[in-house]
């Protein structure tokens, strides 16, 4: 199998502050991987040095076999950012479409429509809607749409439910698994519910804390399609308890 | 109060804030007897304008242009630098003290070298204009387009947008209440300076011309003639700005706030 995204010793410090230790991981094309840790540990400075929003100090990353900054220059990587950033002036639908709207040369041929997308998470009837008319759920769902709609071989998702209450990341999680089943792409997901990586990731790699390292690669072992009930099966239950021991072993290493 | 009631009271606000004023005004000239040549009452004001309605009309439509496109060449100029300025911090500092200097030196001690050098007529007033909006214009351009949100300037950096991109969908935007407050202060601004240039300009335009001449008379009616028609500008010029940061701003918590 092919990668989506790979690195090989690859490091990262701000000033005297090291954030990852030199770090190998391999992402296999089509597989949603999660990094967990706990906060702080530098799991989104590993994102943003896959998608090439920051430098790395030593090491190297490779997005489709290229350098993350030319890989985004051909939009093959698609961030779903922590806060919506959607922006005020656009409606829900034009919101949908910037990331198409900028740098339409890159744009792929055959990437989904965004309207059909807004449609598919039930925000159909919002089309013209203005972002401050909606919940924050309903913004977090149009932020998926936006990076969805790109058509991206690799998706980066940086907790993208973390501000939203018990409920609606649930739901979220459904949104997301249903979302994937029909677009199927590859995904790297930053998170530190266990919860939500187990229900929607193949593989999880834990963190420990700053600077960050990969103490355990674990494969989840449930069947696709993954519906919600998925969560009260002995396997999920099983996996979620053993990253549970892996994570408080690694904080208190 | 119903929802209608409100909406009328707040409508009528402004127009109950000026009548009374006025009242006033005419009251303190008539009962204190003020002399002429120090204040004149709203009556006299009135009753001199409608004697030459068509003079003071001409005059206001010729001070108002020079206004309007000193003030949207500054905006037009401060939109283009402040692109600059906003995308190098170096280039602000270095551009920050002649930027201060413009907006603390008393303009209207430099009129006269002005017209010597551009010649009478529109050329000074326009320069003039122009020049005393650019600073406050410039800074507005810059805080505003920094205020862009980072997490919606990493996205546009996600996806290699190019920089005339990431200006026109990001940071004008982001700048445009900054800019409309900004424009609200230079309105003054640019009224007063294109008021004072007129009256310098050797042209024979626009209220300011009027306002000098019958200074040097010591004419009072035709000089507080032309100080109402600035102030009817001003509001006029407000009303307008008003109307379209409505429009423009819908989406702004700003304007959502009136509804």
């Amino acid at each position: 199998m092919s990668a989506a995204a790979e690195t090989v010793d690859l490091a990262k410090a701000f000033g005297a502050l090291e954030v990852v230790a030199p770090l190998t991981l391999r992402v296999e094309t089509g597989s949603f991987v999660s990094l967990l840790g706990p906060s702080g540990c530098g799991k989104s400075t590993l994102l943003r040095l896959i998608g090439g929003l920051e430098l790395p100090s030593a090491g190297t990353v490779l997005v489709e076999g290229r350098e993350p900054a030319r890989a985004l220059e051909r939009k093959q990587i698609a961030m779903v950012p922590q806060s919506p950033g959607l922006l005020p002036w656009r409606s829900v639908e034009a919101n949908a479409r910037l990331l198409l709207d900028v740098n339409r040369r890159a744009n792929p041929a055959d990437h989904p429509d965004p309207r059909e997308l807004l449609h598919e998470v039930g925000l159909g009837g919002f089309l013209q809607s203005m972002p401050h008319q909606l919940s924050g759920g309903m913004q977090q769902r149009v932020a998926l749409v936006r990076a969805f709609a790109l058509g991206a071989p690799l998706v980066l998702m940086d907790e993208p439910f973390a501000a939203l209450d018990e409920i609606t990341r649930a739901e979220m999680r459904d949104l997301l698994a249903r979302l994937i089943e029909r677009h199927p792409t590859t995904i790297v997901f930053v998170t530190h519910s266990i919860a939500e990586a187990v229900r929607l990731s193949d593989r999880v790699l834990v963190l420990s804390p700053r600077p960050a390292h990969i103490v355990a690669d674990v494969e989840v072992a449930l069947p696709r399609p993954r519906a919600a009930d998925v969560e009260d099966r002995p396997a999920f239950v099983d996996t979620c308890s053993s990253l549970r021991h892996i994570l408080s072993a690694a904080m208190h290493a | 109060m119903t929802r209608h009631g409100m909406t009328w009271a707040r409508a009528i606000a402004p127009v109950v804030g000026i009548v009374v004023f006025l009242a006033l005004w005419e009251a303190f000239v008539q009962i204190r007897d003020v002399r002429p040549f120090i204040l004149r009452a709203p009556s006299d004001i009135v009753r001199h304008l409608a004697k030459f309605p068509m003079d003071f009309l001409r005059a206001s439509g010729t001070t108002s242009l020079h206004a309007v496109t000193g003030f949207l060449v500054a905006l037009a100029l401060a939109i283009c630098v402040g692109a600059a300025l906003a995308a190098s911090p170096f280039l602000e500092r270095a551009s920050q003290p002649v930027l201060v200097l413009i907006v603390v030196t008393p303009f209207a001690s430099y009129i006269g070298s002005v017209v010597l050098w551009l010649g009478s007529g529109d050329a000074p007033v326009r320069f003039i204009t122009t020049l005393v909006c650019f600073p406050a214009f410039v800074f507005g351009a810059v805080a505003g387009m920094r205020s862009a949100d980072p997490a919606s300037r990493e996205l546009f950096a996600s996806v290699a947008a190019s920089r005339f991109e990431v200006l026109w969908r990001l940071r004008l935007p982001s700048a445009l209440p900054t800019l409309f407050t900004t424009a609200r202060f230079n309105t003054g601004l640019a009224l007063i300076a294109t008021y004072l240039v007129e009256g310098q300009n050797f042209a024979n335009a626009g209220l300011g011309a009027i306002g000098r001449r019958a200074a040097g008379y010591s004419l009072a009616d035709p000089q507080w003639a032309t100080v109402f028609c600035m102030a009817m500008i001003g509001t006029l010029w407000l009303v307008l700005l008003g109307a379209l940061e409505r429009v423009v701003l819908r989406w702004h918590a700003s304007q959502r706030m009136l509804r």
